[in-house]
């Protein structure tokens, strides 16, 4: 690499200001003149016939503009399609005949003030059979249970059972591992659970939308992608895409969750009804009850492996408990992940329960198989008296770009690993997680102004940093000092078409996609500015805001005169595009170590040292990689330590709300320490590659062997809660 | 029954019709239209409420707007003074304490409220005092680098 002036510094968020200051405009900071508010009605039960619903009474309420059942939908509304979570998810806007999980909307009410809609919600009698649910995906398969959605077939399973409640399955094998087992010295069966959990971001799910009388919609919202919220308006609700504008505002986080469908939809049908514009803002209650929560994971893994600690087959059978809808399954081949096992036999099943839908949580899936993968390889390790490290230095593939040994050394070498100290009931974890970046459709249009400054457009959302980002690299190619650089979202209907915030993608395609247009510039600059100093093209240098001769400083030109040459020259004002798609993207890892200390009384883990590795490729902001693997970081390990989404038998949930779903705090934690590894991947933009997702994934399994270093117990099931411990102790202690 | 009150928000007062339940955080967004204060759970639990009251962090969603007359209230809006910055905010823009700036303005509120009371807090100190304002993207990790670097430049501006 070339040295780099603005690439690889600690450029602060350009958003900064506004966000240090409450100037930031969210969703839920517009009120526009006539708008309402809409609010849901949800069942109390997660399994239930409804009998009758009238709406009369709320209706009545003086101030109610609105009130919207599946039977008003009639005709006009059939199904809520949401393809934006990987995944093609078929279900009614609103429950009308069957109930199948708590907190499912019945009725949408849309009033004068939110209390108001409040009032009516309760004012709507809904009466209701209610059935037995099913909350375990372990019941939901067996051939007696329930049927949740009607025409389900039950399934032909690879370990020959009949499964019934199955949404769709992942399979993938490779080699032959019977074979792989019968040349294994030691084989190892296991079963590990991880419970659904939610993103969490602080700002609930939240949309305005408003239609004009020719039928036109504007929707502001809070989404990792306004195109993704654009399509699925269009599809749920048979408008035509340019008809509907959808208008990013700032994204108070997302995390995998905001990609449409949850308010949105609702918030345009009322606004339709009503002819005013409608806000809908979701509770915290309501992210627990009806969102899109990570689905959760039941287990079972067999590792075969060599005396001399080589793998040579694994096998999974997963159960993702999905809910009504979703998708785990596709995640079941991490498995496999970054290791050279060559046989290799996987089976993963969508399992319909009676809970809420799922959808992406950083790394979808990611969390909950690597738990069981690296758990295992840990108890593995541990068995054949391998270190943990060593024995993944040992299984790891190698590859052209990827150097995962590297980014595992590179966090050992931190903590001085193989010379570490403990002291009484602490101990050490390890574990590593992969993601590959997404690739998706990325355009942006950058134009050099008559000041020399630099504006880069397009219709990316921007959450963890990605505006500094395309600022830095627009800065970088052109020449310019990145307070110069001006980064402007669009809406739908002015921005070229924009990939998703999620998937790890945005600085690999937009990133790509910015480089390409600040590329066009600096070659039309570079034409111009070899006139104006009578220079070959080849002789001249792109930096601090000015076009300069090698070798002889004085010679130059700012770029605000090439800028305004230009105007005035045959070829026009100076701008340039770029689009990238679907190029080869790049697999990295995030590896992680943590120690803590457990209180055998108690039960209680307290975490003293959480520090991670990742290859980022190359960091365009240090800062920004910084925060991604920090916030990751924490996600992962609070999964292992605090978060589950817990079920009564009867399908509610017990915990809807931060007091008992509990979010690490500041107190929670230790300083989180980051080890950044930069390998080049040659499609990157100067090499970078996605950093969003990969932190979040080895973090169960990393506290995991803390613990079991720490106290010698092999905790099967996440979170490992105070009481999980204890038990663990107790039944080490009575010799099990 | 709405009924006229007066709040006195960043040294400015507001003169505003409530109902006796109206919470102090709704009179601050819908009524003064200060809308840096955020709802994030509307049970006291994530601190992205937070306001001062008489210098004190409290959480504006479990808080009636009656009970706040009287007392001298910031928000996030008035801490820069003459266009200057706060040093928190200067550190949360320059070490990355923020990213996607919901949990931002109640979090440098209540880190305001420990440095005037403990201008030299150890890294525990700040950790517990920022326990109430729930933090999903940063792991809290740039939040208290940022706020040991206010205490530092505060403590050589003295």
């Amino acid at each position: 690499m070339t040295d780099t002036a603005v690439i690889g510094q600690r450029v602060p968020r350009l958003d900064a200001l506004d966000k240090v200051t409450g100037r930031a405009k969210y969703t839920s900071d517009l009120k526009l003149s006539g708008m309402l508010y809409g609010t849901f009605l949800r069942s109390p039960h997660a399994h239930a016939i409804i009998k009758r619903i009238d709406t009369s009474k709320a209706e009545a309420v003086p101030g109610v503009k609105a009130v919207l059942t599946q039977a008003k939908l009639a005709g006009k509304v059939a199904k809520l399609v949401d393809e934006a979570h990987g995944t093609t998810m078929d279900f009614l806007a609103f429950a009308d005949t069957k109930v199948k999980y708590q907190g499912e909307k019945i009725a949408a009410v849309a009033a004068i003030s939110r209390d108001i809609a409040e009032e009516a919600v309760r004012l709507i009698e809904v009466e209701y059979e209610v059935l037995p649910a099913l909350v375990d995906s372990r019941d939901a398969v067996r051939s007696d249970a329930p049927i949740i959605h009607e025409g389900e077939k039950p399934v032909k399973a690879a370990n020959g059972e009949t499964l019934r409640n199955v949404l769709r399955s992942t399979d993938r094998v490779e080699g032959d591992v019977a074979e792989g087992f019968a040349k294994s010295d030691q084989i190892f069966e296991d079963t590990y659970i991880v419970p659904r959990a939610h993103q969490s971001y602080i700002e609930p799910q939240v949309a305005v939308a408003e239609v004009d009388p020719s039928g036109k919609v504007t929707c502001w919202t809070s989404t990792q992608s306004i195109f993704g919220v654009r399509n699925n308006l269009s599809r749920c609700l048979d408008i035509p895409p340019h008809k509907i504008n959808v208008i990013g505002m700032t994204i108070g986080g997302g995390f995998g969750a905001k990609f449409g469908g949850v308010v949105d939809v609702y918030a345009v049908l009322l606004a339709q009804l009503t002819g005013h514009p409608v806000k809908i803002v979701y509770t915290r209650e309501e992210e627990f009850l009806d969102a899109r929560p990570a689905p959760g994971l039941v287990m079972t893994i067999k590792t075969g492996v060599r005396k001399d600690g080589k793998i040579l087959a694994r096998q999974a059978f997963a159960l993702w408990d999905v809910g009504v809808q979703g998708s785990g399954s596709w995640a079941t081949p991490r498995v496999k992940g970054v290791y050279d096992i060559p046989n290799i036999d996987v089976h993963g099943y969508d399992i319909a329960t009676n809970k809420p839908p799922t959808g992406a949580y950083r790394a979808p899936g990611g969390p909950q198989a690597s738990f069981a993968s690296e758990a295992q390889l840990n108890k593995i390790a541990n068995a054949l008296g391998i270190d943990p490290v060593d024995f993944r230095l040992l299984n790891m593939r190698e590859g052209r770009e990827v150097d995962f040994k590297q980014t595992i050394r590179k966090v050992a070498e931190k903590v001085d690993w193989w010379n570490r100290e403990k002291g009484p009931n602490e101990g050490w974890g390890v574990a590593i997680g992969e993601w590959t970046n997404g690739n998706g459709p990325s355009s942006a249009v950058c134009t050099l102004q008559e000041d020399g400054s630099v504006k880069v457009f397009s219709g990316l959302m921007d959450i963890t940093g990605t505006d500094t980002a395309m600022a830095q690299i627009a800065a970088e190619v052109v020449g310019v000092s990145v307070d110069r650089v001006a980064v402007t979202r669009g809406d739908t209907n002015s921005a070229p078409i924009a990939v998703a915030s999620g998937g790890s993608q945005v600085t690999f395609s937009m990133g790509n996609a910015v480089r390409r247009a600040a590329v066009e510039i600096r070659e039309r600059v570079v034409e111009i500015a070899a006139d104006l100093l009578e220079a070959r093209p080849d002789d001249l240098d792109l930096r601090d805001n000015k076009v300069s001769v090698k070798g002889a400083p004085d010679r130059a030109v700012t770029l605000g005169d090439v800028a305004k040459a230009a105007s005035k020259s045959k070829g026009g004002p100076i701008s340039g595009k770029g689009s990238f798609a679907n190029e080869p993207s790049a697999t990295t890892i995030a590896a992680l170590i943590v120690k803590a200390e457990v209180d055998p009384i108690t039960g209680k883990v307290t975490l003293r040292r959480i520090v991670q590795s990742l290859d980022c490729g190359k960091a365009i902001n240090p800062m920004a990689v910084e925060g991604q693997m920090e916030g990751g970081a924490v996600q992962g390990v609070a999964w292992g330590l605090w978060e589950q989404m817990a079920y009564a038998p009867d399908g509610r949930m017990l915990n809807p709300g931060f007091l008992d779903y509990h979010l690490p705090t500041a107190a929670d934690l230790p300083a989180i320490e980051t080890v950044l590894v930069e390998i080049p991947t040659d499609n990157g933009p100067f090499g970078a590659k996605g950093v969003g997702e990969p932190p979040i994934t080895p973090g169960i399994a990393a506290l995991q062997l803390a613990i079991a270093d720490a106290v010698g117990i092999d905790l099967h099931q996440a979170p490992f809660t105070p009481e999980r411990v204890r038990a663990a102790l107790r039944e080490k202690a009575n010799g099990n | 029954m709405k009924s006229p009150i007066t709040l006195q928000i960043n040294g400015q007062d507001y003169d505003i019709f409530i109902e006796g339940r109206t919470r102090l955080l709704d009179a601050i967004r819908e009524q003064c239209d200060l809308t840096g204060v955020k709802e994030g759970c509307s049970t006291g639990d994530c601190g992205a409420c937070t306001v001062l009251a008489d210098g004190k962090p409290i959480a504006s969603c479990m808080t009636f707007a009656m009970a706040a007359q009287g007392k001298e209230l910031m928000t996030i809006e008035g801490l820069a003074q003459n266009g200057q910055l706060h040093p928190l905010q200067e550190e949360f823009i320059e070490q990355g304490g923020l990213q996607c700036g919901i949990c931002t303005p109640g979090m440098i509120l209540s880190a305001k409220a420990l440095l005037d009371e403990n201008p030299n807090p150890t890294t525990d100190e700040i950790r517990f005092a920022l326990a109430g304002n729930l933090c999903r993207c940063t792991g809290y990790q740039k939040i208290i680098e940022a706020v040991v670097a206010a205490s530092e430049r505060q403590a050589q501006s003295v």
